[in-house]
């Protein structure tokens, strides 16, 4: 036992003296430090922080810079890693999600040296009688945050009209987690998307679970329970829906796995292309709807390496390849080139998305 | 005739206590050795040394003349060694023949259990030594009994033919004690060699072809069966002269403290198990209740103390009724209970002494005050009570787990009668306890009897039930034969009535 | 009287306390052991991981040196906030840790699992949160202890339901908190999205106002807080509960042994339900030190299971008020300092999970850890954590 004890306590002195010496070490180099804060979803989370990160990834192999990121598993964790990049002179801090928001608001305000820019979210986020600091992060855009923020209704309108111009049954559906800007987004667009794809072809296509006249439509109310996912589709096809795009998250798994089993539907994935994120589904994945972070925060991380970082908005669109629609599977021929219409068409501003 | 089994001068120390010192034992081929011996004599420690769960500090062992060291069970098995314990290792949802194969199972076709092949095995031990068992029962079916018989299997069907049986019968009832002794006389005829470890003397006597007696860990001598006698064996194991006999002055009963009135309880399984019985305890005397384990003593007993409810019928205590017959107003009225499984009812054996000690009194004056409780009241009751009730412990600080059975049962006679008490209900106060607890406790509860309160002693050794009681009642099958007059009563006349025969018509029969 | 000179006895009663709590120690030891076999493996060095984790909880020597410095030359306490952040927020991640450990080991004591630490966790966080925003205008003095009871009483009737339930109709508690866990998520996706949401699109409530917030003790960003006292008195005070009062007697009777604690006249049902109502308050508390003191706003993932970590950390405090303190602050400690060695040495956080579960998996099994360090065992006097299935 004696032995036990020498060994423990020498193994905390050689910790104690490279705890002393590692601080120093690890902060070395000129390079442009660029660090992601996560929400809790972590780093592989298949979606928004992995996709962001990948980003980051390929700016540190392309321009040289120092990434790194740090994952949070509780909503405190999002201030303590910030002020983690902050001690680390960190010249750009990415954080992911609008739950970020008020924390990133806080730090930036506090440290208008730094650069900051948050995925999905734009200041100023402040609407009476929201306080400032508390339930919103700020009043004023700020000078030192880019939103990144991303017109997925382009993308949503895209991924309507190939639903409509797919389905054998003359209905296609959607649903999503919460009824909130970011969600309903993509469902406005879908529905736009139907309605267009009817209006050229003479079709009567109906969407199921979103109506945009109302602003209202159907919400599981979270974004983690698969069963949801799996009896929202169940119902869906009831009613005689062959394509669903699920605007939940994972969510939407739930949806694919009762698609995969009964045959008789097919998805539409969302924010990252699904035949990749959830290559066990490729079967029933009819297309993806896609929200480019990783090209928003390269982009991001670029104007910083350039110096030419600015607070503001960026606005991910399809003429900038910040959102996109992945390749529809089993489309013809007309079918592709109509989508290639449409999405000149957007991105000339000919044909309204929202 | 050769030894099977000889230990040479076994010393074992555990750190302050010689547990074993220079012990010397043989076994003849063929025979059985009786090891007699207080708890904390050193028995255990012995068995578990020639099982090699210990390894002695001195000393060899030799089996069948061969000096041979056992460094595990697996050694003792393959010496021919086996070992009943006194607590059954077995699965209690499984079936006699899967714990019998447990550990060794044999397989067929490379992967499948081979259970028939065991099974047809235990059969055919179960014949040859009349043990009757079916090996598709499951464990948890069977009487404590037959459990012990499947132990007995067990160690055969490993091939054994030196038997340890560490306190067969503490857990048997008579019928079964006999059954057991026919076992081990079938045992002994087909060339088994047993070690029967006990402190139950008249059974030595019974069956033992020797007799070796230990002592704080040392032998104190070994004795042939046929010169001794249960008072030269109590002394041999105590170490001075034991009163056997308990010495009581005729009983001076008074006004009745508990009456019972038609009384049906049903057990936790909702088996009616009392089914309709009358008496009455009066101060100032005992009454027993005798009766073969298991017709209804057990839930008349909870009945009374309120851990069971009643189904109909009345209790009455001091001439008053119970008004909710909870535990906590069945105390109040001045009842003390020592329960029958002192390690379940009685006591929480992770609890120091102290805690134990005022289990039922915690919540009174001196030892609490609003809710804050007393620690200095309850430390020097504690100490107190120790001291008074002789209970053999290093303070009153440690678990009451660490202490021998007998001693555990001090703890709860000192609890129950360091309170005013008008009655005293004790199921079954001695059993598995050494010559001198029993001694001890006898004399306090003639003690109590004495100083006015009425007690209803529950137990199933007869001689006890002779020995303290002023009346009698035998209970069988839920009800009460008949009560009778200790004073005039004799061992035939109760054992007809607990095998349910009424003496009227046993003379009828004549 | 003569015979009670107790304090030199109770000398003799305190010897047996290391051997009780070497187990748990080499638990600890062999779990970091393990984790820097796993981080050798993965190819990084474990001794710049560990001195990471070290400063990441504790902060750098070399940082409080400085600190000192210049405190002391200039007066300036900027530096010195710095060194001592790392350790200041440790505390503040072990706050809730203590409450919720508190919580599960007060219903181990007495045979009880409860598993629904996290759901009154939840409970006890929105109960705060909405009594500390939607009242306006008290002072702090009202204001504060009316959203501490508040959280407390909310996770205390989420906790007593199940209680009531086994008492009432013999159903486990286990299933029970489990299905209250589900019922506490949903409900508060529910609130976050309606009743309780903030304006704005975000599914979180607003914040609580200035006079509900447990005092921080620092300026921005130390977080440390009153609720870590607030912690310390509670395991106090449950110490004391458990220990010093009839009540605790009671409860911890039952839990030992509920033959023994009915056949003292104990109401056994009256302790399950008086317990699961005490347990679920220290669960609502945790919840409440963490939505009052640290976030000021409750969003969905609020918890990072807390309630389910509290398990672990009632095991390996032994269900001791003391040793859950202990434990909680190590979690809170490892945590916290697992933030420096994510960023400095590039450990995924994931490590100190493994590192917790490899101590679980010791303290679950206490002969592997008697077997490693050849520790003999005096005499198995095992504490009942909790009744089976069957009762």
């Amino acid at each position: 036992m004696k032995k036990l004890y020498f060994v423990m306590a020498a193994l905390i002195v050689a910790s104690l003296v490279l705890a002393a010496c590692g601080g120093g070490a690890a902060s070395g180099g000129d390079a442009i430090k660029v660090g992601e804060v996560t929400d809790l979803g972590g780093i592989d989370d298949k979606s928004f922080n992995a996709n962001g990160w990948a980003g980051a990834q390929k700016a540190a192999e392309e321009l040289g810079v120092e990434a790194k990121y740090l994952e949070s598993t509780q909503q405190s964790d999002y201030a303590k890693n910030i002020q983690q990049f902050l001690d680390e002179d960190t010249n750009l801090i990415v954080t992911v999600g609008f739950l970020l928001g008020v924390d990133t608001a806080t730090a930036a305000k506090a440290n208008p040296e730094t650069h900051f820019a948050i995925v999905d979210y734009a200041y100023p986020d402040c609407f009476d009688p929201a306080e400032e600091g508390k339930s919103c992060g700020s009043t004023t855009e700020l000078p030192n945050v880019l939103g990144l923020t991303f017109q997925i209704d382009q993308a949503g309108f895209l991924a309507g009209y190939a639903a409509a111009g797919s389905t054998q049954t003359g209905k296609v559906a959607t649903f999503g987690g919460i009824n909130i800007p970011p969600v309903n987004a993509f469902m406005i667009g879908y529905e736009k998307g139907v309605m267009y794809y009817n209006e050229e072809n003479g079709t009567a296509v109906e969407v199921l679970g979103w109506n945009t006249e109302a602003n209202d439509g159907s919400f599981t109310g979270n974004f983690d329970s698969l069963d949801d996912g799996r009896s929202f589709a169940e119902s869906f096809v009831q009613e005689g829906a062959d394509i669903i795009m699920p605007v939940a998250g994972p969510v939407g798994l739930g949806s694919a796995a009762y698609c995969q089993e009964s045959g008789a539907c097919k998805i539409i994935g969302v924010d990252v292309d699904w035949t990749v994120s959830s290559p066990e589904y490729t079967d029933v994945i009819l297309t993806s709807v896609l929200k480019n972070i990783n090209v928003a925060v390269y982009d991001a991380i670029k104007a910083e390496v350039d110096g030419t970082f600015a607070g503001g908005i960026y606005v991910g669109t399809l003429a900038n390849g910040g959102v996109g629609l992945s390749d529809v599977a089993g489309a013809s021929d007309e079918l592709k080139a109509g989508l290639d219409a449409v999405k000149q068409g957007i991105i000339d501003g000919t044909i309204a998305t929202k | 005739m050769t030894n099977v089994l000889e230990l040479r001068g076994i010393t074992k120390r555990f750190p302050g206590v010689l547990a074993n010192d220079k012990v010397d034992i043989t076994l003849r081929e063929g025979k059985i050795l009786a090891l007699l011996g207080e708890n904390g004599a050193g028995k255990s420690t012995l068995m578990n040394i020639l099982y090699g769960l210990y390894k002695p500090d001195e000393g060899q062992i030799f089996v069948r003349g061969q000096a041979v060291d056992i460094l595990g069970p697996n050694d003792a098995i393959a010496q021919g060694i086996g070992m009943v314990h006194q607590h059954f290792m077995l699965v209690p949802v499984m079936t006699v023949t899967e714990n019998v194969m447990l550990g060794i199972e044999p397989v067929k076709n490379g992967v499948f259990l081979d259970k028939e092949k065991v099974s047809n095995r235990i059969r055919e031990i179960s014949d040859q030594y009349g043990l009757e068992v079916d090996p598709n029962a499951y464990i948890r079916d069977l009487p404590v009994g037959i459990q012990q018989r499947v132990e007995i299997i067990k160690v055969l069907y490993r091939q054994a033919d030196i038997l340890i049986l560490d306190e067969p019968t503490a857990v048997l009832t008579p019928q079964e004690v006999d059954g057991l002794f026919k076992i081990i006389d079938t045992l002994i005829k087909s060339g088994k060699s047993l070690i029967f470890i006990t402190h139950k003397l008249k059974e030595v006597l019974a069956v033992a072809d020797d007799i070796t007696v230990l002592r704080l860990g040392k032998t104190v001598g070994s004795i042939d069966p046929k010169e001794a006698t249960t008072d030269t064996l109590a002394t041999m194991m105590v170490g001075r002269d034991v009163n056997l006999v308990v010495e009581k002055s005729p009983a001076k009963p008074g006004e009745p403290v508990l009456e019972v009135n038609d009384l049906f309880v049903r057990d936790e399984r909702q088996q009616t198990t009392v089914q309709g019985i009358s008496f009455e305890v009066r101060k100032g005397e005992v009454l027993g209740i005798a009766g073969v384990q298991g017709n209804g003593q057990t839930e008349l007993v909870y009945a009374l103390t309120g851990l069971l409810p009643l189904d109909t019928g009345t209790i009455q205590l001091t001439g008053k009724p119970l008004s909710h017959n909870s535990p906590r107003e069945i105390l109040e009225r001045g009842v003390a209970h020592i329960p029958e499984d002192r390690q379940r009812h009685g006591l929480i054996l992770s609890f120091p002494i102290h805690d134990n000690m005022v289990l039922c009194t915690y919540y009174k004056k001196p030892f609490a005050n609003g809710i804050s409780m007393q620690e200095k009241a309850i430390f020097s009751k504690s100490e107190e009570l120790v001291k008074q009730y002789d209970v053999r412990t290093p303070n009153i600080y440690v678990n009451a787990g660490t202490l021998s059975g007998g001693n555990q049962q001090k703890v709860i006679i000192a609890r129950e009668f360091s309170r005013p008490i008008e009655l005293l209900i004790a199921s079954q106060p001695t059993r598995g306890l050494d010559v001198g607890s029993i001694e001890y406790i006898h004399s306090q509860i003639i003690k109590k009897r004495d100083e006015g309160s009425g007690v209803l002693l529950v137990s199933s050794e007869l001689d006890e039930i002779l020995a303290l009681s002023d009346r009698i009642a035998v209970m069988y099958k839920g009800q009460i034969m008949a009560v009778v007059d200790a004073a005039s009563a004799t061992k035939e006349q109760l054992g007809l009535l607990m095998a349910g025969v009424h003496p009227s018509e046993s003379k009828n029969k004549k | 009287m003569k015979n009670t000179d107790t304090p030199e006895k109770k000398e003799t009663k305190k010897i047996t306390f290391p051997q009780e709590w070497l187990v748990p120690v080499l638990a600890v030891v062999t779990g970091l052991i393990v984790g820097a076999i796993v981080i050798l493996v993965s190819g990084e060095n474990p001794f710049v991981a560990y001195g990471a984790l070290f400063e990441g909880s504790f902060g750098n020597p070399l940082d409080y040196v400085e600190g000192f410095k210049s405190f002391f030359t200039t007066g300036d306490t900027q530096l010195l906030l710095r060194a001592i952040y790392p350790f200041t927020e440790s505390l503040v991640t072990a706050t809730p840790y203590i409450f919720a450990g508190l919580s599960v080991a007060l219903g181990f004591r007495c045979g009880l699992f409860n598993i629904g630490a996290e759901g009154q966790f939840f409970v006890g966080a929105l109960t705060s949160a909405y009594i500390g925003y939607s009242l306006t205008g008290l002072p702090t003095i009202i204001h504060l202890p009316l959203a501490i009871l508040g959280g407390a009483l909310g996770g205390a009737i989420w906790g007593m339901i199940p209680g009531y339930l086994k008492a009432r109709f013999g159903a486990h508690e286990v299933v029970n908190t489990i299905m209250m866990n589900w019922i506490a998520f949903r409900l508060s996706d529910w609130l976050l999205n309606g009743p309780m949401k903030s304006s704005g699109f975000r599914p979180v409530t607003p914040n609580v106002e200035v006079t509900a917030e447990l005092p921080r003790f620092f300026p921005e960003p130390l977080r440390f807080n009153l609720g870590f006292f607030l912690a310390l008195l509670f395991a106090y005070l449950v110490y004391w509960f458990l220990f010093k009062t009839t009540l605790g007697f009671e409860i911890r009777s039952v839990g030992a042994n509920p033959d023994a604690a009915k056949y003292a006249g104990m109401n056994i049902i009256r302790n399950f339900v008086l317990v699961m109502f005490l347990a679920g308050g220290l669960a609502g508390l945790a919840g409440s030190a963490q939505v009052l003191g640290v976030d000021h706003w409750v969003g969905q993932g609020f918890s990072a299971g807390y309630g389910f970590d509290a398990i672990a950390i009632a095991l390996l405090g032994k269900s001791h008020p003391a040793g859950v303190v202990l434990s909680a602050l190590l979690f809170g400690f490892l945590r916290s300092g697992a933030t420096d060695m994510q960023s400095i040495a590039r450990i995924p956080i994931d490590i100190i999970s493994i590192i917790q579960g490899v101590v679980i998996v010791f303290i679950a099994a206490p002969d592997i850890i008697r077997w490693l360090y050849r520790i003999r065992v005096k005499k198995a006097e095992d504490t009942v954590l909790t009744r089976g299935w069957g009762k």
